[in-house]
């Protein structure tokens, strides 16, 4: 695989990024990922210091690469620059501390009730934006008290070996940090859904796909993150069990970013990235006529799709409206805008909020005007983003899914009396 | 419900998608990247030459426009007018008689069908006209094509340069930047403040399209109201705004009609299926995970020509197509390819894929390579686009031939 700059020769300046990219719409600030890609690139020189800083706002979301016809890589040089830019530069205490969601969790969650009620209070954020400068207009997520893998123990397994059931009907799950730490309860739901269709899923060792340290500059971080989950992913994809992953930037990570961004190379990174799946991807690729038989219960709802810009990097289209758009009564419509604007960590940044926020306004806007009753994205970010933004209950797809197949998943089974 | 796979998200690969999703068929349409649609002029271009009716039949029997046949070219554009209709973006024109309307050098474009703010702008209409650039907007020199039109003989009564109103951050527009402003009435409100002292004696104004994106209609008709002239829009470089919203409208209508579109991924190769290899069973999609398989009943290719990436010219003078390996009909040797005079008709132009009137690919025999392949748009030989103005009329009329043949 040729590194990311080999491919600034492709490039026309046909200008379909710029159109394209929703930073540059918005600001100033960034000169679109042309100028910022392909034509900077020939001004990068190994030894000298980075010659312009603005690649810096460039929020990561790769919809330049995606819609580039002539195969130039535009987001993995403009990410690679900002990597390099960081290294120059001092990164701040803030970008350290948010690009570790992982160890956040780890630390938050033993006191998950006590943070939580904090991160809540108006005095938190105003002293968390004056301290550190994450935007008190930024949505930050609760922490759970008991992370997935507690929840799940008898899935949790070291190897594949341990596994003695149908390795053809097995699914190894990546959880990621917002399943373990943050959403317990759709970690629940994935395994529910997936056991219903007959798969037996289990939770291999791993950590943070380490997204939020390389977007943050933080490359060799982000490398020694990738190195574990490589050596702890690999035995299950050589014994031919997919990797199925809900969150969409994490799959990404696994499929793309290692090797493209990260450079990592060898046989146990390319068997990774070939058995990941999206979600989604893996039920319309393996399921397809076990889906087409399912009869889901009717959804009276008016509901908006907004396919997060991660989603739409794995090159699969958005195989979630495949199983959304059988479920009847559920009037679908579909978001016009390339990003909600939330770029994982970009959003929470003190500096970066107006324009991640002018960014998300095309969307919020749209939602706004056709009175919906909910809204549906994959990516965690970009959910909690855009129910901030727009005061409606954001699920994601599979939560839909489980609610037309009658799938129940109750993070605390001792209260279920109680509820009903 | 046949299962379709369209390869190619330009005007062709779009077109064919929505005919064959509207049809009720399931499509999937996979391309790499977006189309060439945001780089073109957003009108449609039949024959650019003398009498376009009369010409077209006049055609050798290898033109794409003699396989599709007229009755394919009129229902295309039939199509067409309703789709821009429903969007609320209205095309005028007629295939028996162009429009000539100014270029952004000062060139006269002929073309079939052009949206009315483009439309606006024919040089048959006697309305005396200026034409205005804008501040902080590059690439657009009113100066240039004024001065191109006066030698050519057409009056332009004068050129003015138009202010607008800064928000502070924003110092810097490219056309579609202008544009999304536009859409937004508080923007146009303030736009046309700033212009009106400059409008006294015009009754017709030309200016780089950037009337709008979402809604270029509703936004042609506010700005006319409160400026009190005719306006015409001039296709500029790319992002060209008139072809970006055929693609907003032809995405959006092929979205909503349940196509799957999968954007990123560039299809490398062909799956053979049944009948002893006379028939595709799929393609290899290059994901970002790796190769995946996607399967489908009928096959469309519309990858386009040279420019999209459908042909590929090597350096040892082969000509190739980039996904199924398809024979390509062109000449040995590179210094075939070209003539001395550049502005000349180039033998490389002609180049492409030969089909039958089905539109399927033929091999040495004259028999289809592929029975249920088919090819559609710029990727077809026979014809030279350029030269003739014939470029969006093949493409419509080859994508519906296509999908008429294998689905209707």
């Amino acid at each position: 695989m040729n590194p990311p700059s080999f491919t600034t020769d492709l490039c026309l300046k046909c200008n379909i990024c710029t159109a394209a990219c929703p930073v540059a719409a918005v600001t100033d600030l960034f000169p679109g990922p042309k100028s910022i890609g392909p034509q900077a690139e020939r001004f990068r020189h190994p030894r000298l210091p980075m010659p312009d800083v603005s690649v810096d706002w460039c929020s990561g979301c790769g919809t330049c690469s995606r819609v580039c016809p002539h195969g130039v890589a535009v987001a993995e040089i403009n990410i690679l620059a900002k990597g390099r830019l960081a290294k120059e530069r001092h990164v701040p205490v803030r970008d350290r501390i948010i690009s570790r969601p992982e160890i956040l969790g780890r630390i938050a969650s033993p006191l998950a009730t006590f943070v939580n009620a904090s991160i809540r209070l108006r005095s938190t954020r105003w002293l968390l934006e004056k301290t550190v400068g994450i935007s008190r207009h930024a949505p930050l997520p609760s922490f759970t008290r008991t992370p997935l893998r507690k929840l799940f123990p008898d899935r949790c397994f070291d190897t594949p070996f341990d596994v003695e059931h149908d390795i053809d009907h097995t699914v190894a799950f990546f959880h990621g940090c917002s399943n373990n730490y943050y959403e317990p309860e759709l970690g629940g739901l994935t395994i529910a859904i997936l056991e219903r269709l007959g798969f037996e899923v289990v939770i291999p060792p791993q950590m943070c796909c380490g997204l939020p340290l390389q977007s943050n500059g933080l490359f060799d971080a982000a490398r020694r993150h990738a190195q574990a989950n490589i050596t702890w992913l690999a035995p299950f994809a050589k014994q031919g069990i997919p990797i199925v992953g809900t969150s969409t930037s994490c799959t990404l990570m696994l499929k793309h970013d290692y090797r493209t961004i990260l450079g990592i190379q060898g046989e146990d990174v390319e068997m990774v990235a070939g058995s990941t799946y999206d979600f989604f991807e893996f039920l319309t690729f393996f399921m397809k006529d076990e889906i087409k038989r399912i009869e889901f219960n009717s959804l009276r709802a008016h509901a908006l799709y907004h396919p997060p810009c991660k989603l739409r990097n794995h090159g699969i289209g958005v195989p979630a409206l495949q199983i959304l758009r059988r479920i009847p009564e559920l009037q679908l419509h579909l978001s016009e805008s390339e990003c909600c604007g939330a770029g994982g960590t970009y959003g929470m940044k003190l500096d970066k909020f107006p324009v991640a926020y002018q960014v998300g306004q095309k969307l919020f806007s749209q939602i706004h005007q056709l009175k919906l009753d909910f809204v549906i994205c994959d990516s965690e970010t970009c959910r909690w983003w855009i129910a901030k933004h727009t005061d409606l209950p954001v699920y994601h797809p599979l939560e839909i899914m489980a609610r037309a197949m009658d799938i129940q998943y109750n993070l605390h089974p001792e209260s279920k009396g109680e509820r009903q | 419900m046949t299962e379709v796979l369209v390869v190619g998200a330009g005007l062709t690969g779009l077109f064919a998608s929505l005919l064959a999703a509207e049809h009720g068929d399931a499509v999937t349409l996979v391309a790499q990247g977006h189309g060439g649609l945001g780089l073109c002029h957003g009108c449609i271009d039949i024959w650019g030459r003398a009498t376009p009716s009369r010409a077209l039949s006049r055609l050798r029997k290898s033109h794409p426009y003699r396989l599709a046949g007229t009755a394919a070219l009129h229902a295309a554009v039939e199509f067409f007018d309703e789709i821009t209709q429903q969007a609320k973006y209205p095309f005028s024109g007629s295939i028996s008689r162009n429009l000539r309307l100014p270029t952004a050098l000062g060139s006269i474009h002929p073309t079939a069908l052009a949206p009315q703010s483009l439309a606006q702008g024919d040089l048959d209409d006697g309305t005396p006209f200026a034409l205005a650039g804008i501040d902080n907007l590059r690439d657009f020199y009113p100066q240039l094509a004024a001065s191109n039109l006066r030698h050519t003989g057409i009056a332009v009564q004068s050129v003015l340069e138009l202010p607008i109103p800064l928000d502070g951050i924003r110092h810097d527009f490219s056309t579609s930047d202008l544009a999304q402003l536009f859409d937004q009435p508080n923007w146009r409100e303030e736009t046309a403040r700033f212009w009106k002292p400059h409008m006294t004696g015009i009754k017709r104004l030309g200016l780089p399209a950037v009337l709008g994106l979402r809604d270029p209609q509703h936004v042609l008709e506010d700005m006319q109201q409160r400026l009190g002239v005719t306006l015409f829009e001039i296709p500029t470089l790319p992002p060209c705004l008139p072809g970006l919203r055929l693609e907003v409208i032809l995405r959006r209508r092929a979205l909503n009609t349940g196509v799957h579109l999968i954007e990123g991924p560039r299809a490398v190769g062909r799956i053979d299926g049944r009948s002893g290899g006379r028939r595709v069973s799929g393609v290899v999609l290059q994901t970002a995970g790796g190769p995946r398989i996607h399967t489908a009943d009928v096959v469309i290719l519309a990858t386009g020509g040279i420019l999209n990436g459908g042909i590929v010219f090597h350096q040892n003078g082969s000509v190739q197509e980039s996904v199924f390996d398809i024979p390509v009909n062109y000449d040995e040797g590179r210094d075939c390819w070209t003539t001395a005079s550049p502005i000349d008709s180039q033998p490389y132009s002609g180049y492409g894929i030969m089909v039958n009137d089905h539109m399927q690919t033929l091999d040495a025999k004259g028999a289809p390579i592929f029975e249920n392949l088919y090819v559609a748009g710029g990727l077809l030989g026979g014809a030279d686009r350029t030269m003739e103005g014939s470029r969006q009329g093949i493409d419509l009329a080859t994508a519906y031939r296509a999908v008429e043949v294998a689905l209707f």
